[in-house]
């Protein structure tokens, strides 16, 4: 950031980031805006902040309301308490009954504030309604003389001016004889306000800043009691510290989920269509946080602090006391129907009070309702990112249609923000309703990738396993039947290998029976055909005897071999 | 018929400028002709007496202002428009 010996800090909250520290020190910075657009907020906002924090005084000089007007506006806002004598404001209405005669110039009239700034030693001016000035100079010519003596009288002087100009409503733009204004300028700011889908929003433009590069955007800007608040859109992580310390997220089984439950500073987010138990999960986050001793500040927009106490009540989650207590913030944005960036201007004022450590806001995606989805996306990334900075751990929930989402597309884009990702759906199956939980994303933590069941009762939320085989997730009582019906399943099959097993049992020893019978049948044969020999070679062994016998008792001679044979087929009776 | 009457004036001017060199000549030369020896001119020079300009109530120079007869006139301007002076400060036809 560049000294203030260059650049005059406006302490305009997010402008000064914008534009490198600060408006041009020294210079001339023209303000343009249609009527209401804040322009004179600015500069007095501006005048405010360098008398009470840079130590520079400074000068307002009003061509368009009396001081005590200007001095009581100011008074509506919270750095306008006090604003003197560090400011002072210098009537400079040209009256209407003061008539012209003849052309004039500014020579006097920077002679005259000039000793007053060198009276009062002030470092800031700001002209609110040049244009008033200007008019009562018909000729052009005399206009752009007068405003380039006036730009060379500021940079002659210590001062760093600020010009106010109404211009055109719809375009902010020097017109016509105003052309030169920004010619002349050393840095061009432009206000803006439009209408836009009913809402009214504002934008700041820094359309011209000599010297400098900058950022040609248009940034939205709200006005409230705190005065002007920009908003610079550009989320700058590098300034959230790293932490290793988780909190609970409210339900046991998700915390071992995600491995102890979320990081410390981390922002959560909780999508599902309505009915989903988002509010459920954020008050079981809240109550978790409050019994830790922690201030919690719970945002809702759609249910009055009441209603959440008795509707969480119901699943046994007791806020009652902790509200008692103090400890637990519950407010209610309901029925509010303003732009997002006036959303986040409270927002923002409740965390400056409230100082919690954690921060629920549900749903978030409400700042979408109004305006249009890039100022809702822009607001929401600004509280995600104001609440990170402050180490505050924040969980939101946005509605979201019940499909489970295939790319991490939300309504509001802070999926890319978003830490932790958690999406609750409804499974429709046979006739009932049941609530899946999935983790979609967790930065910096393992988790796992199943769905789990969301079991709300009276006492608490739960987180059941769900059923899952051939490709299938079932959940609730056909969970229940397609378990007992696995069970049954079972034990048929170990049933039917128990039969198969004793039947092969049997076939063996049948086997085994077989096998014996035929070796003892073996046996007998080989016995049978063992007799049969023996009985054989005895009738041979006896008949020869007989033949030798009979031959012996007939004394008979030895035939011949042959005859012999042949003859001892027959007996001799 | 205006009755004859004494206008006292006073001109803030600033510096030797132009407007400011005019003012000066275009009154003092209204004066002569409508007010003959009926007026008194002061001419603040508001460069020098800035403090007193403010407290008088002015920024715009050239300005002169009728401080009597009451009530009180201004006009802003090098005073070229002569219709637009007599007019603010009610001074008729030459005597």
């Amino acid at each position: 950031m560049q000294t203030s010996a260059e650049r005059m800090a406006t302490g305009v909250d997010g402008l000064d980031d914008l534009i490198d520290g600060g408006l041009p020190h020294g210079g001339i910075t023209v303000v343009l805006g249609g009527a209401g657009a804040g322009k004179s907020v600015f500069g007095m906002q501006l005048l405010a902040y360098g008398a009470q924090k840079q130590a520079e005084r400074g000068i307002l000089v009003a061509f368009e309301e009396s001081a005590e007007r200007v001095l009581a506006h100011t008074a509506t806002f919270t750095w306008g308490q006090g604003v003197s004598p560090g400011v002072e404001v210098i009537d400079a209405r040209l009256s209407q009954a003061v008539e012209q005669g003849g052309d004039f110039d500014l020579v006097g009239f920077l002679a005259v504030i000039g000793a007053k700034a060198r009276a009062n030693d002030a470092r800031r001016i700001v002209f609110d309604g040049i244009d008033v000035l200007l008019a009562s100079l018909r000729d052009p010519m005399l206009k752009r003389r007068e405003m380039y003596r006036l730009r060379d009288w500021v940079h002659a002087s210590s001062l760093s001016a600020i010009v106010t100009a109404k211009a055109d409503a719809v375009e902010p733009r020097a017109t016509g004889d105003y052309v030169f204004l920004e010619f002349m300028a050393d840095c061009v700011v432009t206000l803006h306000h439009r209408v836009s889908q009913g809402t009214a929003l504002r934008f700041i433009r820094v359309a011209k800043y000599r010297g400098s590069a900058h950022s040609a955007n248009e940034f939205p800007f709200t006005i409230s009691s705190s005065g002007i608040e920009v908003a610079a859109s550009a989320v700058s992580e590098m300034r959230y510290g790293a932490t290793t310390e988780r909190v609970s997220t409210g339900v046991e089984r998700l915390d071992s989920m995600l491995s102890g439950g979320y990081y410390r500073g981390s922002s959560v987010l909780i999508t599902g269509a309505p009915g989903t138990a988002k509010t459920s999960l954020s008050s079981a986050f809240a109550h978790a946080a409050v019994s830790r001793g922690e201030r919690t500040l719970y945002i809702s927009f759609d249910e009055s602090p009441d209603q959440i106490v008795r509707n969480v009540a119901s699943i046994g989650i007791d806020l009652q006391p902790h509200v008692s207590s103090g400890r637990l913030v519950l407010h209610s944005f309901r029925g509010r129907a303003e732009n997002p960036e006036a959303h986040v201007a409270r927002m923002r004022a409740l965390l400056r009070a409230v100082a919690p450590k954690n921060l629920v806001v549900d749903p978030l995606s409400a700042l979408e309702q109004r305006g249009c989805e890039a100022d809702a996306e822009a607001a929401a990334l600004r509280v995600l990112d104001f609440a990170k900075s402050a180490g505050i751990t924040i969980l939101s929930t946005s509605l979201l249609g019940n499909a489970l989402p295939l790319s991490e597309q939300t309504p509001l884009n802070i999926s890319t923000i978003a830490d932790t990702w958690i999406h609750v759906s409804y499974v429709n199956q046979a006739g009932e309703r049941n609530r899946a939980l999935s983790i979609i994303k967790s930065r910096g933590t393992g988790h796992s990738n199943q769905v789990r069941e969301l079991v709300l009762s009276d006492t608490g939320i739960k987180l059941a396993d769900v059923y899952s085989a051939g490709g299938q997730v079932l959940m609730g009582t056909l969970r229940w039947e397609k378990e007992n019906e696995a069970r049954r399943e079972r034990s048929v099959a170990e049933a039917s290998a128990r039969l198969r097993e004793e039947k092969a049992a049997l076939a063996l020893a049948e086997t085994n029976a077989h096998l014996e019978t035929l070796s003892r049948a073996r046996v007998i044969q080989e016995a049978e055909l063992a007799q049969l020999r023996a009985v054989a070679k005895a009738e041979a062994e006896h008949h020869a005897y007989e033949t030798e016998e009979i031959r012996h008792r007939r004394r008979a001679d030895r035939p011949p071999e042959g005859e012999a044979s042949a003859r001892s087929s027959g007996r001799d009776p | 018929m205006n009755p004859p009457v004494w206008m006292k004036f006073r001109l803030y001017i600033a510096g030797d400028g132009p407007n400011s060199s005019q003012a000066v000549a275009n009154l003092r030369a209204i004066c002569d002709e409508h007010l003959p020896g009926r007026h008194d001119i002061e001419i603040v020079d508001v460069v020098c007496h800035p403090r007193k300009a403010l407290d008088d109530g002015v920024l715009i120079t050239p300005m002169a202002v009728r401080l009597a007869p009451e009530p009180v006139r201004r006009i802003i301007g090098n005073l070229s428009d002569r219709q637009a002076v007599l007019h603010a400060f009610g001074i008729g036809a030459p005597s």
